[in-house]
């Protein structure tokens, strides 16, 4: 089995530890835990927007510390819990995010394919000012979701939604990956989102000793 | 055209009374900012004095290192000045502020006095005043523009996590936030010189007009001074965010947000 990333001896700051883990290809795997055990944290680590202070975290192979950032980022695309958009429609934050990645925009229907992958209807033209918090978070996670990828880390994407929503959300999205063979990443405390869609989990704990 | 007549102590001390009524107004509003009128004016009174003792002794005695000691000591009080409110940001942003402020003033001054007026650049009576108002209006518009550019990127926090989340090159991410803090700092340049003429006679035309300058020559002076201003504002304003925004991030494209 091919492992996209792997962590051996991890530490952030000397306050946050990680057991060491593998993470497979084409799989989706959740990351559990209470409150600061630094799961957000380890999806930042694993994009490379936080440096480990120890340790070492390979992907596909390769020291993080030594691969190119901006196209780490591209590849292994982390949707973070709160949502961004920029003032302007639907469509215009497509094109805006896009235009900051310098890559061509996607066309009309490719955007409403992916805000209908997160169950999301209202026309492209609806101002993003007007959303609900949960609306907010699927357009965010739409956008995200149609940058070409390997890896797709998902930081609590149901946290705004009710638990209806958010199986279907969820069972989109897994769905998705697994026809694209892009590999999932969900940090979620929904045990029954867990049960239902998880192939593996990492369970982190609280470090006790500073 | 008469010259000047000259302030009789006796009578210039009556200007203070003027400040008892900001103090009033300033107490009647619950202002608590009495004792900051106070010492601000007191502050001012003591700097102008020391200012009008050196330059005397400097024009009378007019000496090339004095020349620079003033000019340079200008410089370092400007740079103080527009680093003061901007503490949070990181030590090589300081200094790429202080070479900024500096390095655009010296070439505007350098411009206006040798190039301009046609005077040699250490001739006291034109570089000091024309440093005085480029340096200072320069310093107003740095600590301006930083201040923009470092409460925006606070308050953005999540569009430049977002961003970076993206893909986004940072420096890609921090260019508009450099575009809005530049044009803060434009504006209230470009507000006056909309302004000049017809709402205000501005500063250095008035004391050229008062000591018997024409006006026609005044003019010229104020069109050129206010250009020069624009110029340096912008200048180091530019310069400022543009190489101080590179070192907000590393050679891993992570900002560091102060």
């Amino acid at each position: 089995m091919e492992h996209i990333f792997s962590a051996s001896a991890l530490k952030f700051m000397d306050f946050i530890s990680y057991p060491d883990f593998l993470i497979e290809k084409n799989k989706t795997t959740f990351i559990c835990g209470e409150s600061g055990s630094g799961k957000s944290t380890l999806l930042k680590l694993m994009n490379a927007s936080l440096s480990p202070s120890q340790g070492t975290l390979l992907y596909m192979g390769k020291d993080i510390a030594k691969c190119d950032t901006l196209r780490l980022r591209r590849n292994v695309s982390l949707i973070s819990q709160e949502p961004y958009l920029f003032n302007g429609t639907v469509k215009e934050n497509f094109e805006t995010y896009f235009s900051y990645r310098d890559a061509p925009v996607p066309d009309e229907n490719t955007m409403r394919k992916y805000l209908s992958l997160c169950c999301f209807d209202l026309p492209l033209d609806t101002d993003c000012r007007n959303l609900s918090g949960g609306e907010k978070q699927r357009v965010y996670l739409a956008v995200f979701l149609s940058f070409p990828a390997e890896i797709f880390l998902l930081d609590e994407p149901t946290a705004a939604l009710d638990e209806q929503t958010a199986f279907r959300v969820i069972n989109n999205i897994k769905g998705y990956c697994t026809e694209k063979e892009i590999t999932l990443v969900i940090i979620s405390h929904d045990r029954s989102l867990v049960t239902e869609f998880a192939d593996d989990v990492i369970e982190l704990e609280r470090s006790t000793g500073i | 055209m008469n010259g000047i007549i000259e302030l009789q102590i006796k009578e210039f001390l009556l200007v203070y009374l003027l400040l008892i009524v900001v103090a009033f107004i300033m107490k009647r509003c619950r202002i608590d900012k009495t004792k900051l009128l106070i010492v601000a004016s007191m502050r001012m009174t003591v700097q102008l004095m020391l200012a009008g003792f050196i330059l005397t002794y400097i024009f009378k005695n007019p000496h090339p290192a004095l020349t620079l000691t003033y000019l340079i000591c200008m410089t370092g009080f400007a740079i103080h000045r527009a680093l003061a409110g901007n503490n949070e940001i990181n030590k090589n942003f300081k200094i790429v502020i202080a070479l900024s402020v500096s390095g655009s003033g010296a070439l505007i001054v350098l411009f206006f006095v040798c190039g301009i007026v046609g005077v040699s650049f250490f001739e006291p009576q034109y570089v000091i005043p024309i440093a005085g108002m480029v340096m200072g209006n320069t310093m107003t518009g740095v600590a301006l523009g930083v201040k923009t550019f470092r409460e925006n990127i606070k308050e953005q926090r999540l569009r430049i996590n977002a961003l970076i989340n993206a893909g986004a090159a940072p420096e890609n991410i921090l260019l508009p936030f450099m575009k809005q803090a530049l044009e803060t700092a434009l504006l209230p340049t470009i507000n006056s010189m909309l302004g000049m003429g017809i709402v205000s006679l501005p500063g250095m035309m008035t004391g050229q007009i008062l000591s018997g300058t024409l006006p026609s020559t005044a003019i010229l002076y104020q069109i050129a001074m206010m250009i020069s201003i624009c110029t340096a504002v912008c200048l180091a304003t530019f310069a400022s965010l543009h190489f101080g925004m590179k070192t907000m991030y590393n050679s891993k494209n992570q900002i560091i947000i102060p």
